[in-house]
């Protein structure tokens, strides 16, 4: 670590986040596999098709208790817009898609973040609970049944898409924000780029924890 | 190869469960204990080990009771649904345009069950797979008719090519007059396994009037199992432009920053 760098995320938000990334991707892949008579081969890694099914339904399980913690986590700071700011930010695309000027200075989380949070949540307890009812699609009527799978289909459609929007705008498309998830220090410049106000309303409360500095006497969040 | 159809006249079905009988004896399944529950149908429905089931329906008319017999089992669909959704390939075409299954295949995912017009397919829980009718297959190939149109012993099931099955079928119903009707060919893409119905179809225990494949399933099969692929396609393809012209968000050089906030 550098000294100077802040700390954006503490422990357990990263540990939840990527329980519920990786069990999202291997959910992808295998239901990819499932999903796709291309994709069958996917099985074979896993022993057969047959095993694909249970690592799936399994792995659900567990994707379900990490969006849990996810929800309990993040609801209040990414769940929820401010207006007027955000629609002001959505009106001109926070300036990724064109030049804008002087874009609305954004918070912890920017309203793109959290419609892809929102998305994420949404979709994920819809996934959670059509893919529960079709792991036991026998314990219900056949019309029921029919409609979970177009929703499981139809969550898969938008976690699949925008997970690569995640993946982008979480990597080259916005170099410094990975740190963020991996080490949890950031560099101020890249705070001040992404979340300026976040960073003054840090400064203002103290609860900025700067590394190689001591640590400010109230507690971060949560 | 030529599509092959099985054609089942009610009119001539004597409720002798032959049929049942071969079907069980040419699959080597054997049959389970059942309850009596007061009707002559025996097992209660399909089972995973029952393909093929005689329905007995006693229908009241004036001051005489009329017995209903319907062999119910496998349509062999053309558009089969179970087919669109299963997702090893276990279920599949034949040559003679019936759809049999690949056990080895099945990962016991039931979603043929639910999917089924025909509620058909029946899961097996020691073997954690779905199991049906699949016109015998193996008699087909060695060029054998199917064991229940074999044991029949007054005609009422019988098979041959699809054209000429659907024929007789017509032929069949024209002299019955009254309801009689040919149910299956209209349907589904025309199934494999047409009836030859004395009273309407709706009359019949567990036999749906208009039979399709779920809309749903062609909303998940059809629409969005492509679209999953567009979209996710059209989002890396839309990253790598966004990259390539308008550039990733980098955070201003030390010392360069503006003053007074963006």
């Amino acid at each position: 670590m550098r000294k100077g760098l802040i700390q954006a995320t503490d422990g357990f938000e990263r540990i939840v986040h990527w329980s519920l990334a990786l069990s999202c991707i291997a959910l992808c892949i295998t239901g990819l596999g499932m999903m796709y008579q291309s994709f069958n081969f996917i099985g074979g890694l896993m022993g057969g098709l047959k095993s694909l099914k249970y690592v799936h339904n399994f792995t659900g399980v567990f994707f379900g208790v990490a969006l849990y913690f996810t929800i309990r986590m993040w609801w209040k700071e990414a769940g929820i817009f401010s207006m007027p700011e955000d629609l002001e930010w959505i009106r001109c695309a926070g300036g990724y898609l064109w030049h804008v000027d002087n874009p609305p200075e954004v918070g912890k989380y920017n309203p793109g973040q959290k419609m892809f949070f929102l998305a994420v949540a949404g979709f994920g307890v819809i996934m959670f609970l059509t893919g529960l009812m079709m792991w036991f699609p026998l314990s219900f009527p056949p019309t029921i049944v029919r409609l979970m799978f177009v929703l499981h289909a139809l969550g898969f459609v938008v976690i699949f898409a925008f997970f690569f929007v995640h993946l982008y705008l979480g990597t080259i498309g916005s170099p410094g924000s990975l740190d963020a998830m991996l080490t949890g220090w950031v560099s101020r410049a890249w705070l001040k780029k992404q979340h300026p106000k976040w960073l003054k309303e840090m400064e203002e409360h103290g609860t900025l924890i700067v590394y190689g500095e001591e640590k400010p006497a109230v507690k971060a969040h949560h | 190869m030529a599509e092959k159809t099985k054609l089942i006249d009610v009119s001539k079905c004597t409720g002798c469960r032959s049929c049942q009988l071969a079907c069980k004896q040419w699959n080597q399944q054997p049959a389970k204990q059942t309850e009596n529950y007061g009707t002559y149908q025996n097992p209660p429905d399909l089972q995973s080990n029952t393909w093929t089931l005689i329905r007995f329906q006693e229908i009241a008319e004036k001051d005489k009771v009329k017995w209903l017999f319907r062999k119910d089992g496998c349509m062999h669909c053309t558009n089969a649904a179970c087919v669109k959704v299963c997702p090893s390939g276990a279920l599949h075409y034949t040559d003679f345009g019936t759809v049999a299954v690949t056990n080895s295949l099945c990962i016991g995912c039931k979603e043929c069950v639910s999917a089924c017009p025909f509620n058909i397919p029946k899961y097996d829980r020691v073997t954690d797979k779905i199991y049906k009718c699949d016109l015998c297959l193996s008699r087909l190939e060695a060029d054998l008719i199917p064991a229940c149109a074999k044991a029949c012993p007054t005609g009422a099931v019988t098979f041959g090519d699809k054209n000429a099955m659907i024929k007789k079928a017509y032929v069949r119903a024209k002299e019955l007059g009254g309801d009689a009707s040919v149910y299956g060919d209209k349907f589904v893409g025309g199934t494999h396994v047409i009836y030859v119905l004395q009273e309407k179809p709706r009359v019949y225990d567990s036999l749906p009037d208009k039979p399709s494949v779920p809309f749903s399933v062609i909303v998940w099969k059809d629409m969005l199992k492509p679209l999953a692929l567009l979209a996710a396609g059209g989002v890396l393809a839309g990253s790598f432009l966004h990259y390539i012209l308008h550039g990733p968000k980098l955070p201003d050089e030390p010392g360069k920053e503006e003053k007074g906030g963006e």
